[in-house]
């Protein structure tokens, strides 16, 4: 069971990657595809936004990255590990993955006992599920002693949406998969879940968002895959500037807001800033750093 | 996806174009008359109609078969039950299993039966719309509404009930990958242990649907619905030449079936 | 379009019926659920006139949605001294009633308001309803598949519509039956930033053809493009008046824990550093412009 130091150290991540991944679900007759040859390589405690328009096949492809379905071709590798070789399956275990639907996963009569539910079920002893799911409350902002005995659908959206996170990070993922965090979340709430990802983030997990919020992912993110209809049509480090942000645009999606300023300024788009405070931070200063870029 | 519940093909064809209160009639007629009276020339006679019917239908054959592999189990137990359990003089013994001469006709008949009944079904599922169907059900229903029984609205909850269905099950298939991730096990342990496993997929399941219940009655309340009222619909039932024609071939062919 | 129903032409008696009977009025609405101790609503003034276009805000539990429900008469208000929507009494079960013929009301949640087998069978269902005759059903159906660019997926199934898709379904099936006010509550919150756009694009159209329009809304970008806003703060109005005059107040902003528009935002943060932008810019162009006028924003 590990500590809060091990954690530490141990927690760079596991390195996520697809070689060729292709998944397709009856429909009728016909098979629609929703992943077609997806290749990628995500170094451990990589944080990765996913895009794409709904039906490009995101949360296929997040759940297929935890193992929940098994491609019909090609294989996903686990710190370089394919499925079946010795230490796959504990890697596996340590992915951990938030659906978009708080309601999908709470069940419970409490929030602890809701949270407790996946240690528990790794078979973990009784005190370090105690200590992990108090920990994991914490970590998401819900201490125990205020919201412990609440009933999970007493809470409002963003609490839930907090709560199911607990529920994930209560068994000690070395990294996050979350499908959807910030949908139907007001902009506090919202605000209150970017600054738990930004605190684990911090804390050496890595992560894989897919969402349509453009901001949140680019103050998160250092970099982005990006899916329309089932192919990976971009990888790596976000690109703007040299024609980077058509990505974005091309396949329907929208391109960060300091982004757009910068563009609309005709400032240099390598390291336009992550977030207003930062925009406005680079705005104020001496012109003459402007041109660095 | 898909479920062979209330399967659809469409389709262009005679059948297809039959309003669906005649197809719903012949089909029930049929089906009675299958069950009065056991003769294997009557069957032969149904059994011929449904085939000539099939073809009508321009459905392919490979969505028949589909229709009846969900009971191929049952004529598969019915044939063996009879096969071996009728007694009379023994054709045949295999051991302590004698097949008799009778066990051989009951067992080829009432299995012949059973597909002839089934094929009659997917006639109707196979060219009927599951709106049509419910529309069907509701205007013969409508004598039950003296007594009291709300036809209208059941025919509304069993289109609601149908459009549902395929995202209920990607739900259902979503909560239990969610679940699975949290280290929950469906299909392990005995009985009880797995009764308790469900809780975690039937919970959140219960929830989601009660939710969606609320939301659907104030987006319906919301248009104007409310339980009791006349509907008009959009593409009222219309019976024409070619339906009555299909009630006197069904009438004929049972005719013909009885006395032969 | 949605207004298709024939009327008097204008004449004074028109004029001064317009100004005197708006399609909304209330003054002093309580709302209590049923087994709650707390006022969902506690004594809430709204009128919107004619061919406005309000935006609602506030923030979770502030009575927004409950709001939305009392307008399209689909809840009983616990207490009023007036509630009329299209001059329909809401405090009377008949006037209700006629109040859901006369405001259209859009839910959040695309996938729990499709009740058809498909998509053309969706945009029917209000006017069965309204026992309307088969062909003129189907004419007003061929109408609003027009309208809202449903050609190719009239046959479609609901479960495989996109999320734009599905609303924008929803919507039309709103606006099939003709109505005088359309209320939406946060339409766009389970959306992708095209099906966001997809609705808010048929909203406008609606907006341009006079509709009248309250919309509820977290999304502060949204909220701009508003005639006026109405923000509720625990089941009270705690500011009325236009966006800019609303987001021009920062302190009102977060006491309310509404968010700023994106250029908003951006400003404010400028304006921490000691280096404000009056007015307040609540578009990119306005910021853009804003910059460039003064000394640290130019590029070239």
């Amino acid at each position: 069971m590990k500590g809060a130091s091990e954690r530490a150290g141990a927690a760079s991540g596991v390195a996520i990657a697809c070689q060729g991944v292709s998944f397709a679900y009856l429909e009728g007759d016909r098979g629609v595809k929703a992943l077609n040859e997806v290749t990628f390589s995500l170094s451990a405690g990589a944080t990765v936004a996913l895009l794409g328009p709904t039906g490009s096949g995101k949360s296929t492809l997040l759940q297929a990255m935890r193992g929940l379905l098994e491609p019909n071709e090609g294989e996903v590798r686990l710190d370089g590990l394919s499925r079946g070789e010795p230490g796959f399956a504990e890697r596996q275990r340590e992915v951990g993955i938030v659906f978009q639907t708080p309601e999908m996963q709470l069940f419970a009569m409490s929030a602890f006992e809701d949270v407790s539910f996946g240690p528990r079920q790794l078979g973990w002893p009784t005190d370090d599920v105690r200590a992990a799911a108090e920990e994991a409350m914490e970590q998401v902002g819900l201490p125990v002693a205020v919201f412990g005995a609440r009933h999970p659908y007493s809470l409002s959206g963003g609490e839930q949406r907090r709560l199911a996170l607990a529920g994930v990070l209560a068994m000690r993922p070395r990294v996050l998969l979350l499908d959807e965090p910030f949908v139907s979340l007001d902009p506090v709430a919202r605000r209150e879940l970017a600054a738990v990802l930004r605190a684990l983030v911090a804390g050496g997990i890595g992560l894989i968002v897919a969402t349509h919020d453009v901001d949140h992912a680019w103050a998160l993110c250092e970099e982005r895959l990006v899916l329309d209809g089932g192919r990976l049509v971009a990888s790596g480090p976000w690109r703007f500037g040299d024609g980077g942000e058509a990505d974005l645009v091309q396949h329907r999606l929208a391109v960060p807001f300091p982004v757009r300023l910068w563009e609309r300024l005709g400032r240099p788009l390598t390291g336009a800033p992550r977030s207003a405070e930062q925009a406005a931070e680079a705005l104020v200063a001496p012109a003459a750093r402007k041109g660095s870029g | 996806m898909r479920t062979a519940i209330a399967q659809y093909y469409p389709a262009e064809s005679a059948l297809h174009s039959r309003d669906p209160r005649a197809k719903f009639v012949a089909v029930a007629a049929v089906a009675v008359a299958l069950f009065t009276r056991d003769s294997f020339v009557a069957l032969a006679v149904y059994g011929a109609a449904a085939l000539v019917a099939l073809a009508v239908s321009r459905v392919p054959l490979a969505w028949y078969w589909r229709g009846l592999k969900p009971v191929l189990w049952l004529i598969a137990l019915t044939f063996v039950a009879q096969l071996f359990f009728v007694p009379g003089r023994a054709l045949v013994a295999l051991g302590p299993l004698k097949v008799s001469g009778r066990g051989l006709e009951l067992a080829s008949y009432l299995s012949l039966r059973l597909i002839v009944l089934v094929l009659v079904g997917s006639l109707v599922t196979l060219t009927t719309s599951p709106i049509s169907l419910t529309d069907a059900i509701a205007w013969l229903g409508r004598p039950l509404r003296r007594v009291r029984v709300p036809t209208e609205e059941i025919a509304l909850m069993m289109t609601i009930a149908l459009r549902f269905i395929p995202t209920l099950l990607v739900e259902t298939e979503t909560i239990m990958r969610a679940q699975r991730a949290r280290g929950a096990a469906f299909d392990r342990g005995g009985p009880l242990r797995r009764a308790r496993a469900l809780i975690p997929l039937l919970v959140p399941l219960f929830v989601l649907s009660f939710r969606r219940a609320d939301e659907l009655a104030l987006a319906m309340e919301a248009r104007c619905y409310r339980p009791g009222i006349v509907r008009t619909r959009m593409h009222p039932l219309h019976a024409g030449m070619g339906d009555w024609l299909l009630l006197a071939i069904a009438a004929a062919v049972i005719v013909l079936a009885s006395l032969l | 379009m949605a207004r298709s129903e024939p009327g008097p032409a204008s004449t004074p008696w028109t004029h001064w019926r317009r100004f005197a009977t708006p399609p909304i009025e209330i003054k002093g609405l309580h709302y209590r659920y049923a087994a709650s101790e707390t006022e969902a609503l506690r004594g809430v003034d709204l009128r919107v006139d004619e061919g406005e276009f309000v935006a609602v805000v506030g923030a979770n539990g502030s009575g927004k949605s409950t709001l939305a429900r009392l307008l399209g008469g689909l809840d009983k208000p616990s207490a009023a001294r007036r509630a009329a929507a299209c001059g329909h009494d809401l405090l009377t079960e008949r006037g209700r009633w006629a109040a859901r013929r006369a405001v259209g009301v859009l839910f959040q949640n695309p996938e729990n308001q499709i009740v058809g087998e498909n998509v053309e069978e969706d945009l029917a269902f209000g006017l069965e309803n309204l026992a309307w005759p088969s062909e003129r059903i189907r004419a007003r159906v061929d109408e609003m598949v027009a309208a809202f660019g449903l050609g190719e997926l009239r046959r479609r199934e609901p479960h495989l519509l996109s999320g734009g898709q599905k609303q924008r379904t929803a919507l039309a099936g709103v606006l099939a039956i003709p109505r005088k006010v359309l209320v939406l509550d946060e339409p766009t919150a389970m959306l992708d930033p095209a099906g966001r756009d997809e609705v808010l694009e048929a909203v406008e159209r609606e907006r341009a053809a006079g509709l009248t329009i309250v919309f509820v809304t977290q999304e502060m970008d949204e909220v701009v493009r508003a005639d006026r806003v109405v923000a509720l703060e625990r089941g009270r109005v705690a500011f009325e008046g236009s966006p800019r005059e609303l987001f021009a107040a920062p302190a009102l902003v977060r006491r309310l824990s509404l968010g700023l528009p994106a250029a908003g935002a951006l400003a404010l943060a400028l304006a921490d550093l000691g280096a404000p932008l009056q007015p307040l810019p609540l578009t990119l162009d306005e910021l853009v412009a804003a910059l460039v006028g003064t000394s640290s924003g130019s590029g070239s």
